[in-house]
């Protein structure tokens, strides 16, 4: 026994075995001798040492499970929710909720928690993590890693009593007891570990300061790109051309008879804003590029058809091939400027701005040139349908030329008018239009007080919502929908960006601040005139104080003037 | 447990012995098995039709034979792996894998419905499939050059060949060692053991999709073979189980078979429960979500009607009670329970069978009488291979006495 540690606390007793046999025996021996705090230490896992020592058996099994089985709850919860809560994705044409879809990730997570609990909580019943264990103090344990076995009983046994232990163990035919003492080596981390440790947090801080400089300097060099696939995407743009296929487009037309998912266009005059029964009976050709326009597989599959129509358009000006003839711009532009056609989409200050109906299409090609337009194979206003329904495939509402709007216009708005519906529309007003005409729709938006500050000569600025021209009795809600959708002088079209509901929901919306300027507060419900009668009291209160203020000011300008 | 060191017994002992009492029943199982055979397999044929009759006789064959199969991959396995503990119980395993001997000859009917043609049993073999069905001429053509009653025959002749001949060449060297007690046999039959079971992994495939995937012909999925390997591992491990508990209570093997090796064999249940599970689930999940009407037609026909119940049942209790039912050690380390589960799954893999070939027959179940055919076919087939199975062990002892490694396996304890 090493003398120089007896004053010590002594840990426990331990005892050395040469053989499975005795340290069977032993534990069996010390087992029944009512010991419950005992340890077995061996160089190789021995049979049915768990039950001469006592050890009940462990609750580890029902740790798992309980992990595996959270693990099957997380994958699900986490799936429902994300897929089918959160962020709504159809997936395969599948329901939101589709259990078998789950499965794998449930499966995965099943086994990954049940393992992470048979770990853990092996570690948590081990009391590990450990950085040392009294046992190591003893000189001769380092033999259980090689040929004897040991056997520990713990001083915080209750039966604990140094002398009674030793003399039991000396039974049971070992040839050496020793006391186990509390480590005594410091506890204090060495220095030189203190020091690496520190040294290795203050380097690993470099990366981070070097991204943080980098996001807030400048700099000439051109970034260099770690996924180069992500910056510069083998993905093809519109109108590109393309070796992969024989006909050289990179943009693919529809498969003949096919409806793209979500392209079921059905209700003409809800996309159009026009009342296309109507516009048949008037002007019938007109009315069937429109529908051609709207839906690509009738226009794919009437090919001889859609000759016809286009066949007259020389002969009538006025109806112009509107599906057919912005692609055809678009993909022919600079062909076209070379040609020197005019294409009035490079050129801004056409000459027409005096007509108050006249959109901002370009001036007419001439007719020779239509000619071999219009009898281009239908694929053409395919292609031109597929790049959006804007201006590519919109209605004319009106020609160069034409000043009166035949059209027979929607009247009325298709959407069934709610608070839903306004508020939706007041959200995409001001997402949309209010930058130009302002939020409350007098037309000075940001951009036009931008405009004007700096006299921008190109300039033409947006119109009030509150003029007479645009009111309700005399601009329809389908006309109304119809330059949303398509634009009109220099405002552009919309119809690639807000959705068709919500174009509707703008001209709700339009309509309703149309309204707001002239009405009367008996529109207001009763319990929230009490409010609105606040409000204008503030605001003919700021009113009133800004009148004042110019007034000094002109007054002051005034004398200052007149001075000299 | 190392403080009673069991003994090897003399390789004549009464315990490695067929015991009496199961001995004698070899013959009337025999006989009632072939009568229920025949009568559910008449009573198939004329109470519903021809190819209902052929497909409960289908049926009772395949059941039988994914067993059968299943055995033999448990034997080559063992020997593959050098594997000790399961010395005990290889013997119950090869007497199994010999039952494709028997089922050799009873392949021949449904060779001979191949020949007769006109969609006695599979559908490929009539002639007017194309204008019947409506499917694409040119691929039905394409189809045929490996669906042909000539091509058929060859390769049914050919896995056949190869599963009698790894049969007999396992068993009878297992059975000469007996008596010669020589290592080099066990040296030998480890040597071969790769190769054969790449061969028996082949033709178990390739015979499962020429056999029963045939029967919905257009259908098609890799992973059938897979499947019902699966099934008949499984089966094999319940069947050995149940095995060892009947020759243990009439007498046999008392002291060899020991709860550690019921435990093994309940972990292989418990996990090949679960591999069913995987394989079925990965079959089912990657038609479900591909969606193609060539690929989905044969589990949307297993979700019409009755179908739909049984495809319910294989979920809830092929899966999900045997799963959580085997899951614990303390049900595995009880042999009878281990026993009782190994039968309760002997009939679940009957249900997967009939589940995967008797909607092909188009008749449903065929209602009362059909059901009643379905299951005299099974059952008298199966008795027939037990009372065969019987015979031949009452010939050759129940365990391989002297096996190099059956000291191992006495010894064999869980840690």
């Amino acid at each position: 026994m090493t003398e120089e540690k007896t004053n010590n606390r002594v840990h426990g007793i331990v005892a050395e075995y040469t053989s499975v046999d005795s340290l069977l025996k032993a534990s069996r021996r010390i087992r029944d001798a009512g010991y419950k705090k005992i340890d077995a230490f061996t160089p190789f896992p021995v049979h049915g040492i768990d039950e001469a020592l006592g050890i009940k058996p462990t609750v580890l099994p029902w740790i798992a499970l309980a992990g595996g089985l959270i693990g099957t709850c997380t994958a699900l919860v986490m799936q429902i929710w994300m897929n089918s809560i959160d962020y709504p994705y159809i997936i395969s044409g599948k329901p939101f909720i589709s259990l078998p879809a789950f499965m794998p990730v449930a499966f995965e997570l099943t086994v990954l928690f049940a393992s992470f609990g048979a770990f853990f909580g092996m570690w948590a019943l081990n009391g590990l993590p450990r950085f040392s264990n009294p046992m190591f103090t003893d000189p001769r344990f380092d033999r259980v890693t090689d040929d004897r076995f040991f056997l520990y009983i713990d001083a915080k046994d209750d039966r604990f009593d140094s002398a009674g232990v030793q003399k039991l163990l000396g039974e049971t035919g070992t040839e050496y007891i020793n006391s186990v003492y509390e480590d005594d080596t410091p506890t204090k981390i060495p220095k030189f570990i203190v020091i690496g440790l520190g040294v290795l947090m203050a380097l690993s801080i470099i990366p981070a300061l070097v991204v943080a400089k980098m996001r807030v300097t400048k700099s000439s060099s051109p970034r260099f790109h770690i996924f180069y696939d992500m910056d510069f995407s083998p993905a093809k743009d519109m109108q590109q051309t393309t070796t992969l296929f024989a006909d050289g487009r990179a943009m693919r037309p529809d498969v003949i008879g096919t409806v793209a998912r979500g392209q079921m266009n059905q209700d003409l005059d809800f996309m159009t804003g026009i009342d296309v029964e109507a516009l048949s009976r008037m002007d019938m050709p007109r009315a069937q590029r429109l529908a051609r326009a709207y839906s690509p597989s009738a226009l794919a599959m009437d090919d001889p058809v859609a000759d016809v129509p286009a066949a007259e358009v020389p002969a009538k000006p006025a109806d112009e091939p509107i599906a057919e003839k912005p692609a055809k711009a678009g993909k022919k532009g600079k062909k076209k400027t070379a040609e020197d056609q005019p294409v009035a989409e490079d050129k801004p200050s056409e000459p027409k701005k005096e007509d108050p109906v006249v959109d901002e299409k370009p001036a007419e090609p001439a007719p020779a040139e239509k000619m071999t337009e219009a009898s281009k194979p239908a694929e053409e206003s395919a292609t031109a349908v597929e790049h959006g329904d804007s201006a590519a495939v919109a209605p004319a509402p009106a020609d160069a030329g034409v000043a009166v709007d035949t059209t027979p216009w929607l009247t009325e708005n298709p959407l069934a008018i709610s608070a839903e519906v306004l508020s939706k529309g007041q959200e995409q007003f001001d997402i949309y239009c209010a930058v130009c005409h302002g939020a409350n729709g007098a037309g000075n938006g940001l951009v036009n007080q931008r405009a004007q500050k700096i006299l921008a000569t190109t300039w033409n600025p947006p119109s009030s919502l509150h003029d007479e021209a645009i009111s309700s009795g005399k601009y329809p809600e389908g006309k109304l929908f119809s330059t949303i959708t398509n634009g009109i002088r220099k405002m552009p079209g919309y119809g690639s960006q807000i959705k068709v509901q919500d174009r509707w929901a703008i001209v709700a919306y339009v309509r309703a601040l149309q309204q707001s300027q002239k009405a009367s507060i008996d529109l207001v419900p009763e319990d929230q005139r009490q409010r609105i009668e606040l409000l204008k009291k503030d605001v003919d209160k700021v009113l009133a104080e800004q009148a004042e203020a110019e007034k000094q000011r002109a007054a002051e300008a005034n004398k200052s003037a007149s001075t000299p | 447990m190392s403080d009673h060191s069991p003994k090897i017994k003399p390789a004549d002992d009464p315990a490695f012995k067929l015991p009496e009492s199961l001995g004698a029943l070899s013959v009337p199982l025999c006989i009632g098995g072939i009568a229920a055979l025949v009568i559910g397999w008449m009573l198939g044929w004329f109470a519903v039709d021809a190819r209902f009759g052929m497909s409960a006789y289908l049926t009772a064959f395949t059941y039988c034979l994914t067993i059968a199969l299943g055995s033999m991959f448990f034997v080559i396995i063992q020997h593959l792996v050098r594997a000790g503990w399961s010395v005990v119980v290889r013997r119950i395993g090869e007497l199994l894998m010999m039952m494709v001997l028997p089922l050799a000859v009873l392949f021949l009917p449904i060779l001979v419905a191949v020949w007769v043609g006109g969609g006695t049993l599979y559908e490929w073999t009539n002639d007017n499939f194309v204008e019947e069905t409506g499917y694409s001429a040119k691929a039905w053509a394409n189809k045929l050059g490996y669906l042909n009653p000539g091509f058929f025959t060859l390769r049914a002749i050919f896995y056949l060949a190869v599963w009698v001949g790894l049969a007999l060449y396992y068993f009878k060297g297992s059975s000469l060692q007996d008596e010669t007690g020589e290592i080099s046999i066990t040296e030998r039959l480890q040597a071969r053991s790769g190769p054969a079971l790449i061969l028996l992994s082949l033709t178990t495939s390739f015979a499962m999709f020429d056999w029963v995937m045939s029967l919905a012909p257009t259908w098609f999925s890799t992973m059938f073979g897979v499947y019902l390997f699966a099934g008949g591992m499984l089966s094999t491990h319940c069947a050995i189980a149940v095995g060892s508990y009947v020759l243990q209570s009439r007498g046999a093997l008392r002291d060899e078979i020991t709860v550690e090796h019921y435990h093994d064999l309940g972990k292989f249940i418990f996990g090949f429960t679960f591999f069913w599970t995987y394989i079925a689930f990965s079959q089912f999940m990657l038609i479900w979500y591909a969606n193609m009407p060539e690929e989905t037609e044969w589990f949307f026909h297993r979700q019409e009607g009755v179908w739909m119940w049984v495809s319910l049942s294989l979920v809830f209790f092929h899966w999900m009670l045997p799963f959580a039912g085997t899951m614990s050690r303390h049900v595995r380390r009880r042999p009878m329970l281990v026993a009782l589960w190994g039968c309760y799954l002997l009939v679940m893999h009957f249900v997967d069978i009939y589940w995967i070939i008797m909607p092909e027959a188009e008749q449903g179940m065929g209602g009362v009488t059909g059901v009643i055919a379905s299951l005299l076919c099974v059952i008298g087939m199966s008795c027939l291979m037990l009372g065969l199975v019987l015979s031949k062990a009452s010939q050759t002892g129940v365990v391989a006495a002297r096996d190099p490694r059956l000291l191992e396996s006495l010894r064999f304890h869980q840690i």
